[in-house]
């Protein structure tokens, strides 16, 4: 699948076959004993916990030292603290996750500074460049994956339908391109449909926001959410208020899939590949440890999940089995609670 | 007494206070605006007018609601002094950057300063219509997810091509010729239109030279030279401290200079534009004389200019011989324009010449080599430090200039917003008409057998 979005600042995406590593690569690495550090927005959550993964194992055939594994629990001064403390412990890498924009730029510009290499993970705080100001970007085509929503949307809705847009309220690179992505494949494949578009400050507040939405527009016929877990938020939410609306989103999570396979509101899913995308950025952190080249922006597509393919491509995404509910519903397990 | 509440009925030829008073106030607000002046001392000493008339003047400017003073600043001997400051969140400026295969947006606060941008791909060769429609809806998602309360004060536009008409006055009446697929299309109408806001639009190199003008390296220089390179080698100049434009609003096209290399004649953008640079690296890939750039092609990547960059900087022999064939010939050119115009800066931009460091030595070895020692004596160049994001910074400062520009502002202060300017008001009648009778005129070429 190709990659339909652009950088943080414009840049053409390169595939991740673009930062393979070769033996030689691996032997390199190997001698060269790196240090790396990892600061993420939370370690709590599946995706961080198959990044973390695709990162370990990567690192692990390198034998490159994970010296320190941080969770900010989301907070820009935890952030802060964090990268300015391991800067003092010199790691040859540090990869991040910026939690924040403008609040958290100059502690990742120090990191830089200070001689080591940083790679982050989707999102670039305003003002950080490519080369200068860090190593490369490893994202999800977010952009892709907002076109996926729509067009599993698209499907179940009457000509001339109106459809509530949850966008975060948050400055966020990937959020962003997923919304601005949704809207202009609506606009260009289904001019008939109206957007209503409203901000959540918080996955608890999803819910209320979707019924507000509802409240100041009654006819709306379904529902796009910027990730999984607040729109499982909608959904229960939408379940209380005894309404039935399908719901796109992104990310593959439990709650979600399960959902999803059981004929429940969620229609169809743009997945990450976040495993992947674990591997593909401690790859790219190897290969500049070596002092080869490396683009400014590498891009995983992203999957698209309905009903029919949620067991393979739980699989995939996940790299574990998927829930039984999601092997019953799929018709691949016998229902306990069945007669 | 503050001169906002002074009656505007006088006697007959004679200026009412409030319109005498529209220098001083613009005088004294782009002080503020600018931050040379944060307190009422300085403020008397730097537009050197009397307390009361400072007093009187910041009392107006504080009632029509420019700016606030509150905060209290740091006392240097007796009372701290209150902090004067523009608020800048009274309206919102959109900008954009339009080129061969990609769009640009973003939405920034009137000092300037970007609070987002997106990009995304597009092909210019489509319909001029589509194109802007696209533009229409990234500012409308842009003004919801920033602005939903602010007005949109101005808007600029970055174009690939030189934007042929001389200065507005002091806005764009409608839209000037610069691509030959938009020939005939109402683009800056249609923003008006929409928007409700003045319109400019500037060539790419002109708004990448005042991104770094105000931004970037260039914010203490009064003469600078910007040289992008790219596939084309454009040159911006800000003299005496503003953007020269040019008669057509077309200077800067170096890249159409006659140049030499070895047996070959061409031009500058020929044969030492990103072009020769991805060629020779391709062939020196190929070939395995680079054994860097073979590398990058055995792992199946492209080797482009921007790779060849990358490559000289981490010390690969051929690919810093390509670059420095390409840096003396840029250099030729731009000692040439250095010793014609004496600049304080000379920039380099652009990808190739932002990865790496051999472009900007050749440059700098040319120039100082060819050029007056006067002309050299305190030149310095360097390479810009604002990446790609140029463009959006400086069709932002583009709009904050013009706005602010003391001809300009002497006709709006008064009203608290450029919206309200005289001209600004009957032009925007004049685009809509403009517009309805485009339209009509598309109705009856439709319905014409």
């Amino acid at each position: 699948m190709t990659i339909s979005g652009l950088g943080p600042h414009g840049e053409r995406a390169a595939p991740p076959e673009r930062i393979a590593l070769f033996p030689d690569d691996i032997t390199a690495a190997r001698a060269g004993r790196f240090r790396v550090a990892i600061v993420l927005h939370t370690l709590s959550s599946d995706w961080a916990k198959q990044q973390i993964a695709g990162i370990m194992a990567t690192f692990g055939d390198c034998e490159a030292a994970v010296i320190e594994v941080v969770d900010c629990g989301f907070a820009p001064e935890a952030q802060v603290a964090a990268l300015d403390r391991l800067r003092g412990e010199k790691p040859d890498a540090i990869i991040s996750i910026p939690v924040a924009n403008s609040t958290v730029a100059d502690a990742h510009r120090r990191v830089s500074q200070a001689g080591i290499r940083l790679l982050l993970l989707d999102n670039v705080p305003t003002g950080l460049l490519p080369g200068s100001d860090y190593v490369a970007l490893i994202s999800a085509d977010n952009f892709g994956l907002g076109t996926i929503a729509a067009a599993f949307l698209a499907e179940r809705l009457a000509q001339g339908a109106a459809v509530g847009v949850l966008s975060y309220h948050a400055e966020f690179f990937a959020t962003n391109e997923r919304e601005i992505a949704f809207n202009k494949w609506m606009l260009t494949n289904r001019p008939d449909i109206r957007l209503h578009v409203r901000k959540f400050d918080s996955i608890q507040t999803a819910g209320a926001d979707a019924l507000a939405l509802i409240s100041d527009h009654d006819d709306l016929a379904g529902f796009f959410v910027v990730w999984d877990t607040p729109a499982m938020e909608v959904v229960k939410a939408l379940e209380r208020a005894g309404r039935h609306l399908p719901v796109t989103t992104v990310d593959l999570g439990r709650d979600a899939a399960i959902n999803l396979a059981s004929d429940g509101m969620i229609c169809g899913i743009g997945a990450q590949q976040p495993y992947l995308q674990g591997i593909a950025v401690a790859q790219t952190c190897v290969l500049a440890l070596l002092g080869k080249q490396t683009p400014d922006w590498v891009a995983l597509p992203g999957l698209a999940v309905s009903s029919d393919n949620v067991v393979e491509s739980f699989q995939k995404v996940w790299r574990k089995q998927a829930p039984r509910e999601v092997l019953v519903s799929a018709k691949l397990l016998k229902n306990p609670s069945a007669p | 007494m503050p001169i906002a509440s002074t009656s505007g009925i006088r006697g007959k030829g004679r200026p009412t206070t409030r319109d005498s008073a529209a220098a001083s106030l613009g005088a004294l607000f782009n002080l503020i605006r600018s931050g040379k002046a944060t307190t009422r001392q300085e403020l008397e000493r730097e537009s050197e007018l009397g307390r009361a008339v400072v007093a009187d003047r910041l009392a107006t400017l504080s009632e029509i609601g420019l700016i606030v003073e509150s905060e209290l600043g740091i006392a240097s001997g007796g009372r701290a002094p209150r902090l004067v400051r523009f608020r800048t969140d009274l309206g919102c400026i959109l900008v954009a950057t339009l080129d061969q295969s990609a769009l640009g947006v973003g939405i920034a606060d009137l000092s300037g300063r970007l609070f987002t941008e997106h990009h995304e791909a597009i092909d210019l060769g489509a319909d001029a219509a589509s194109t802007s429609q696209r533009i229409l809806s990234l500012f409308d998602w842009l003004i919801a997810k920033h602005a939903p309360d602010m007005p949109v004060w101005g808007i600029a536009v970055s174009v690939p091509g030189p934007v042929t008409e001389g200065d507005e006055m002091p806005f764009m009446e409608q839209t000037p010729s610069f691509l030959p697929a938009w020939e005939g299309f109402p683009f800056v109408e249609t923003l008006v239109d929409r928007f409700g806001a003045p319109v400019w639009l500037r060539s790419s190199i002109e708004t990448m030279t005042m991104g770094e003008r105000f931004a970037g390296a260039g914010q203490t220089a009064r003469n600078m030279l910007f040289i992008k390179v790219g596939k084309r080698i454009g040159a911006g100049l800000i003299f005496d401290g503003r953007l020269y434009r040019g008669a057509q609003g077309a200077s800067g096209l170096i890249g159409q200079m006659p140049v030499q290399a070895g047996d070959r004649a061409s031009t500058l953008d020929v044969l030492a534009g990103s072009d020769m640079i991805a060629r020779e690296g391709l062939a020196a890939a190929q070939s395995g004389r680079s054994p860097l750039l073979a590398d990058t092609l055995r792992r199946g990547g492209d080797v482009g200019a921007i790779e060849v960059s990358q490559a000289a900087q981490s010390g690969d022999p051929t690919s810093m011989e390509i670059l420095g064939i390409s840096g003396r010939m840029i250099g030729h050119s731009v000692a040439m324009l250095a010793n014609m115009l004496n600049p304080d800066l000379i920039i380099l931009s652009g990808t190739m010449a932002q990865t790496n460091d051999l472009l900007l030595a050749a440059v700098r070895e040319t120039v100082y080599g060819e050029s007056h020692p006067l002309v050299t004596r305190d030149l310095i160049i360097a390479k810009s430090q604002m990446g790609s994001s140029a463009g959006l910074v400086g069709a932002a400062m583009v709009v904050v200039e013009s706005l602010f520009e003391p001809g300009c502002l002497k006709d709006w202060i008064v009203h608290g917003t450029p919206l309200a300017h005289p001209v600004f008001l009957a032009l925007r009648k004049a685009c809509a008409a403009r517009r309805a009778g485009i339209a009509a005129g598309q109705d009856r070429q439709a319905i014409a057998p």
